[in-house]
């Protein structure tokens, strides 16, 4: 097949709130190319909502079969709904799900698949889709290209903001029935986990703590830290994986959670490449720590060397004081 | 009996990795290599179901000659024996050719109900191969495992999800993909360190697998890398000096001229 034949700029992922995310970034996409934005809605979405949102075309699919996100179910069905008409691009939401489903996917298309990006852009050309992802525990940054089409890459939340939803926009809704084969597994239950306050990948701010915090009871002032200012506490991956203090989808790096927080403060966090890749995404970092060489120094806003046990305690005071002022 | 193959990717240790900025080149002279973390929760795994079902476990490891000590510490772990993938036209695959290989490996040579392999790998986080090998043998995948049982010839595994655990069945043979969740992998004893020098490795090239010099390396990838950065963040660094209790008041007072801390 010729490049000629690939067409159009696809998104799709099964949590809504990235789909509205994914929808921002291919608008661009596709009108840069000059070519169609399309999706697919697959059970309660709304495909109306999709367009709203920048589809120009939207599949939607009610088998009830497909209600739940199976991985291949979902490669069955995406398979079946290209056939023919292979778009040059089609991006997916990088969740758990979404990771397990891109490369499948792009296996049994036999294109290339770029995981995790942080950047998406077009060459000069517009040929290709460019896609910057980070590697090598964090310390580069590399550009990818897929060589066949289409263009797959998975995007995590936070990194393109939904356009507003627009009632006036119009677009094609396709009443599709995809074909697919009985899935080979079977989900027997789906329980939320016990609901924690609010997430870390979703606070405005983030307090943070590494390994200069010496005992799991020393814990205890980084919590009313966070409590004094409005944020909720995460940890750098040896408190969670090797210490076990906190659980694991608590901490923040390149293998935990990617914040994106207004503030971002790093207590007693030495600043391994690995922590700071998942910290990118936060307007103001500050650093707390008393290794005046600490690596985090190199990536924060407001530095402090300084013991955190003297420093977290007049913080709060600080804090508090401007509440009552 | 249970036949198991772990995947095993030998990693470079990479908080020990540094960049050289001139060159955007890594760095891996004298950085120690290490079974990447999620594979040896895979390897571990393996063993626990060895010990209570009984079975076989087949380390796998596609990599440089160096690689060997890898598949070493999988022997000393629990294996079985160990089978290493090497051969310099392997050199530059991407996750496609990768999946590709290995899948030559496991279903031209070698036998298995169970393919466990990490999550991810700690130096890439591609999250690629799991997947691509299940669909190269159109095996069902379970990824993202955080608990796995094993009932007589199917597996129920409990995946990690962002909001929810969810809980799912196949029948063997299957991939089952894990986080650092699932276990705390052992540490060899210097016995079973001994008696690993004495299980069976084998080494097979291209050549054995019966594999074409177009499907492998960068003529067999689909992606291409076409230029690498240095990461590094743009920030302010302005560094606040003097005592906690003045420091303090500082800092509060530039976060809020910042707009992120409410007055």
């Amino acid at each position: 097949m010729s490049s000629q034949e690939y067409n159009g700029v696809w998104v799709f992922s099964e949590s809504p709130q990235l789909m509205l995310e994914l929808l921002s970034k291919g608008r661009k996409l596709a009108d840069e190319l000059g070519t169609e934005l399309a999706s697919v809605a697959v059970g309660d979405l709304d495909p109306q909502k999709l367009i709203q949102h920048g589809a120009d075309k939207v599949f939607a699919v009610s088998q009830p079969e497909l209600k739940a996100f199976q991985v291949d179910t979902y490669t069955d069905v995406f398979e079946s709904l290209f056939g023919e008409r292979r778009p040059a691009i089609l991006l997916i939401g990088a969740t758990r799900n979404g990771l397990e489903f891109a490369p499948r996917l792009a296996e049994r298309l036999k294109t290339g698949c770029v995981t995790e990006a942080t950047k998406l852009e077009l060459d000069a050309e517009k040929k290709f889709l460019l896609v910057d992802r980070v590697t090598w525990g964090g310390n580069l940054t590399e550009t990818h290209i897929s060589k066949a089409k289409p263009q797959i890459a998975t995007v995590a939340r936070g990194l393109y903001t939904p356009l507003p939803a627009d009632s006036s926009r119009k677009g094609e809704v396709v009443k599709a029935e995809p074909k697919f084969k009985p899935p080979s597994t079977k989900i027997v239950e789906t329980r939320p986990k016990e609901a924690k306050g609010v997430k870390v990948t979703d606070a405005a701010t983030v307090v943070s703590f590494g390994r200069g915090v010496r005992k799991k009871e020393d814990m205890a002032l980084i919590e009313q830290l966070a409590k004094t200012m409005g944020g909720v506490v995460s940890c750098s991956r040896p408190i969670a994986e090797d210490l076990r203090w906190l659980p694991v989808d608590q901490y923040v790096g390149l293998s935990g959670q990617k914040v994106n927080p207004k503030l971002y403060l790093a207590v007693g966090i030495s600043g391994q490449i690995q922590h700071l890749t998942g910290i990118r995404g936060s307007r103001i970092i500050v650093a707390i720590n008393n290794d005046p060489k600490a690596p985090i120094f190199e990536f924060s806003d407001y530095n402090i060397v300084a013991d955190l046990y003297q420093m977290v305690p007049a913080l709060m005071d600080a804090v508090k004081q401007l509440g009552k002022s | 009996m249970v036949k198991i193959i772990v995947l095993v990717k030998q990693v470079f240790q990479t908080a020990d990795l540094r960049v050289d900025r001139a060159s955007k080149t890594i760095i891996t002279q004298g950085v120690p290599r290490v079974i990447s973390e999620t594979d040896k929760n895979a390897m571990e795994e393996a063993v626990r179901i060895k010990e209570k079902h009984g079975g076989k476990i087949t380390a796998v490891a596609l990599g440089p000659p160096e690689a060997k000590e890898a598949l070493r510490e999988a022997l000393a772990m629990g294996a079985d024996e160990a089978c290493l993938l090497t051969d310099p036209l392997f050199e530059g695959s991407d996750a496609h050719a990768t999946a590709n290989v290995l899948a030559a490996a496991v279903t031209k040579i070698l036998e298995y109900d169970l393919i466990l392999c990490g999550a991810y790998s700690e130096d890439l986080y591609a999250f690629q191969v799991g997947p691509r090998l299940a669909e190269v043998c159109n095996l069902p995948q379970i990824t993202f495992v955080a608990k796995l049982t094993l009932e007589g010839d199917r597996v129920v595994a409990e995946r990690d999800l962002e909001n929810d655990r969810q809980v799912v069945e196949a029948k063997l043979p299957c991939l089952i993909s894990v986080t650092r969740e699932i276990n705390e992998p052992r540490l060899p004893t210097l016995m079973a360190i001994m008696a690993a020098s004495k299980k069976p490795t084998n080494t097979w090239s291209a050549a054995d697998l019966k594999l074409e010099a177009g499907e492998l390396g960068f003529n067999g990838s689909l992606i291409e890398v076409l230029r690498s950065t240095v990461s590094a963040g743009e920030r302010k660094r302005v560094t606040l000096q003097g005592e906690p209790n003045e420091i303090a008041p500082k800092l509060v007072k530039a976060l809020i001229e910042e707009g992120v801390l409410k007055a």
